[in-house]
């Protein structure tokens, strides 16, 4: 193929005026891929790749779908591929597999199980559109209400899909957790689980990883609607080499937190690195910005979330920094330094978030206060409330007196809002912060009792590539990028605002799959 | 310094004995001249002085003297090959100065071999070749893994197999616990008193490979400190000497 001199796509500045006309008098021939021409191309002035690139000149070798990034989009998207017969590889830069997603807490939230432990506990009634409603809400109605759909649709599914083909177990509770009006939020103990069972599933069909292989690049000739991806260029220790795709390229690599310029560009009261961050080091954007690159839109970059009850100190989200937020509906109790109640516990994330960081720095860390027998409702193991313990992260006390001093809160004050809360759920009202009580929370009046630090850390970007139903990627005029799909945190418009917690996971597994299907399809 | 000591410990006959009129003419940096190829005239006079205690006398002044008996493992078969190692070691930076061609036949691209022997090691091209001379030389000397296995006389094939290693070669775990296994008794070993949980040889991340903190060719790190940053924990082959 050949491109006359005038009408090649030429780098274009970083915030550039590159037109609809300059973008689509890119090189005309489609489909006579890897043999001249120029690739389409926005880059930074000066990096490598903002240079007049050449398309490859040969591929290395050809995949029917590559997937990037092995957490749980990846995996569903790889595994769903496989079974839909292409052969499916996983591209993944870090040394290891998982992602966030390997790190993450384990919350699940689908209205029912195959075990249907929502109905065997009582818990109240639950369904998809509920769910949905929900998502919309918490997310003040910006997500996509198409995308929220399909979430909320699939997420049982993809639940039962883990348990029964992938081997999860997950634990015999449901909980409730803030920003859901319903008990939904199933729990694994740690995201692995889900993870390990993906990645069973794929491999088992036929799907392979490749460990330590960046990728670098995205290969398209030209914006014309009609003009699909044709491969990546990646990086594997000091090998440069090009794949070409053959039916799709999924990207399924995640969300941008650890990206400082990227959140900072976007949401510049999070920039710097003096945040915290839950996130694993590999959280960053150039996919997206790859993606852009070649035409992608994007949307809602600037809703960062904070995870409200990371370690003060390290901003890693543990075990026990998991237990303020599954336990809303077993009747915690978050508090102050003053040990005072300042928030509904079953409000949002980003307003837990915000109502701590509007306490000034000085009010770091704030508390939750629990009692031993909501442990395991709350979907933790005894073991896992003794390691805390042993590490530190956790105070005991056979009395709210006690827990109070050994966390270092003003006793009278503590035991005080913990006797008013006791009555607030006897009374089944909340006159302080309206938070709607429920039989499931438990008072606290028969020890032990436990304490846990918290405070924000940067946890979950909402925004990134937009995507439609299908999980293709639309380009920035508003058509569908032949061959490019994208699944999991790197997609925007799903959560809208504040993405709830417990949604991130079927959002990954749900897409992941809806990808991966089409994809398969060519 | 650091690396003298060991190799002073592990290979004291070849830093001494084949390297000793480079050693005494100056700090063991240089050879006055390249000797012509397969030939050691130009440094040993005669072998005499530079064999190991016990070995049986050498005739004639090039390599055949030595590969007649220590033939190339060309199929990688010998479980350690202390000879190979201190050879090796002795003649390259930073204790010699020799090209590997001083020894070697190489046919970019075709052939790898032994001068004056049949037989190939494998086809390295030119950029190969450039790549196993910086591997080479990190290994002869670097603090890294590499070279804590070269004082422990351990050479390239040990680790990574028949054939010269190519561009993207890496160890598979079970390479590694060959000698180091396994896995188990590794992380018994490394199990902390406190907190048994925080140990790096039982990882939530699951089965991850021993190359993701033991870097072969480069600094080892501690993955785990990339977010618990306040573990304290410690790795060999971590500084550059
Ligand atoms: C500590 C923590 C706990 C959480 N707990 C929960 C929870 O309990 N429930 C819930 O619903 N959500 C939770 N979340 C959110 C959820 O885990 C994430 O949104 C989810 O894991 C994202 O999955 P993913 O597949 O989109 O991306 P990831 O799992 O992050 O995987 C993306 C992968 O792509 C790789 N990658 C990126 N760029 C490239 C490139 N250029 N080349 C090659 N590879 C690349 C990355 O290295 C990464 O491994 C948690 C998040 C964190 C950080």
């Amino acid at each position: 193929m050949k491109g006359n001199d005038q009408d090649e796509v030429k780098a274009g500045n970083a915030g550039g005026n590159v037109g609809r006309r300059s973008f689509l008098k890119g090189a005309l021939a489609v489909g006579a891929v890897a043999t001249g021409g120029f690739a389409l191309n926005m880059a930074v002035p000066g990096l490598a790749e903002a240079a007049k690139r050449p398309l490859p000149k040969k591929w290395d070798e050809t995949i029917d779908v590559v997937v990037i990034g092995s957490g749980f989009a990846g995996w569903s998207a790889a595994a769903q591929a496989a079974i839909g017969g292409a052969k499916a590889v996983v591209i993944e830069k870090m040394p290891t597999y998982g992602g966030n997603s390997i790190i993450n807490g384990g919350v699940y939230a689908s209205y029912d199980d195959k075990f249907h432990y929502r109905q065997k506990m009582g818990l109240g009634d639950d369904s998809p559109e509920l769910h949905m409603q929900d998502t919309l809400k918490g997310g003040d109605f910006f997500s996509i209400p198409a995308l929220a759909k399909v979430l909320a649709e699939g997420a049982t599914d993809g639940l039962n899909w883990m348990i029964d083909d992938g081997g999860a177990v997950i634990r015999p509770t449901v909980v409730r957790a803030g920003g859901h009006s319903a008990y939904r939020t199933h729990a694994a103990g740690i995201g692995k689980v889900y993870v390990d069972a993906l990645k069973r599933i794929a491999e088992k069909n036929g799907a392979q990883i490749r460990l330590n292989t960046a990728v670098t690049w995205i290969w398209r000739a030209d914006a014309d609607p009609k003009s699909p991806v044709l491969g990546v260029e990646v990086k594997s220790g000091r090998k440069i080499s090009n794949i070409k795709v053959g039916k799709g390229l999924i990207l399924a690599s995640g969300g941008f937190s650890r990206d400082v310029k990227m959140r900072g560009d976007h949401y510049p009261f999070l920039s710097g690195e003096n945040w915290n961050c839950t996130n694993h080091p590999g959280a960053t954007g150039e996919m997206i910005r790859f993606a852009q690159s070649v035409g992608a839109d994007t949307l809602q970059m600037n809703y960062i979330q904070l995870y409200p009850y990371a370690d003060p100190e390290t901003g890693i989200l543990d075990t026990p920094a998991l237990i303020p937020f599954n336990g809303p509906g077993n009747g915690i109790v978050y508090v102050t330094k003053q040990g005072k109640r300042f928030i509904s516990e079953l409000a949002r994330r980003d307003h837990v978030s915000f109502a701590q960081i509007g306490l000034g720095p000085q009010g770091k860390p704030t508390y939750t206060i629990f009692g031993d027998d909501m442990v395991e409702k709350m979907g933790f193991t005894k073991g896992e409330i003794e390691a805390g313990l042993k590490k530190g992260r956790l105070v005991v006390g056979n009395t709210i007196a006690e827990v109070a001093q050994k966390a270092g809160l003003p006793q009278d004050a503590l035991v005080e809002t913990i006797d008013k809360h006791n009555k607030y759920l006897a009374e089944g009202k909340d006159p302080e912060f309206n938070k709607p009580i429920t039989k499931a929370m438990l008072p606290m009046t028969k020890g032990p009792f436990y304490a846990v630090a918290q405070w924000p850390a940067i946890h979950h970007t909402m925004g990134g590539l937009r995507i439609n139903e299908h999980a293709q990627v639309i380009d920035i005029f508003g058509e569908v990028i032949p061959k490019l799909y994208a699944a999991g945190e790197v997609t925007g418009g799903v959560h809208g605002t504040n993405r709830l917690g417990s949604n991130a996971i079927p959002d990954c597994v749900v897409f992941g799959r809806v990808a991966g299907r089409n994809a398969a399809k060519g | 310094m650091f690396v003298m000591k060991r190799v002073v410990v592990i290979a004291i006959a070849a830093a001494v004995l084949f390297c000793l009129p480079l050693l005494t003419a100056g700090g063991g940096t240089a050879l006055a001249a390249p000797s012509p190829k397969g030939s050691c005239k130009g440094c040993h006079a005669d072998f005499a002085s530079v064999l190991p205690k016990g070995h049986p006398a050498v005739k004639g002044t090039g390599l055949a003297a030595c590969s007649s008996c220590h033939a190339p493992d060309l199929a990688a078969k010998k479980p350690e090959n202390a000879y190979s190692v201190r050879m090796h070691r002795a003649h390259i930076p930073p204790k010699g100065k020799l090209e590997c061609t001083a020894c070697h036949s190489w046919v970019p691209g075709k052939s790898f071999g032994l001068i004056g022997r049949k037989g190939s090691f494998g086809k390295p091209d030119k950029e190969q070749m450039e790549l196993l001379k910086e591997i080479f030389a990190s290994w002869a000397s670097s603090g890294y893994t590499d070279s804590l296995h070269a004082e422990a006389g351990i050479a390239c094939s040990q680790c990574h197999g028949k054939g010269l290693p190519t561009f993207d070669d890496t160890v598979e775990n079970a390479g590694c616990l060959k000698c180091h296994g396994p896995m188990e008794e590794l992380a018994k070993k490394t199990e902390p008193k406190e907190f048994k949980d925080r140990n790096p040889h039982k990882s939530h991340l699951g089965d991850i490979a021993c190359t993701v903190c033991h870097k072969g060719h480069m600094e080892s790190k501690v993955y785990c400190l990339d977010c618990h940053k306040q573990f304290g924990m410690k790795i060999q082959g971590a500084a550059k000497k």
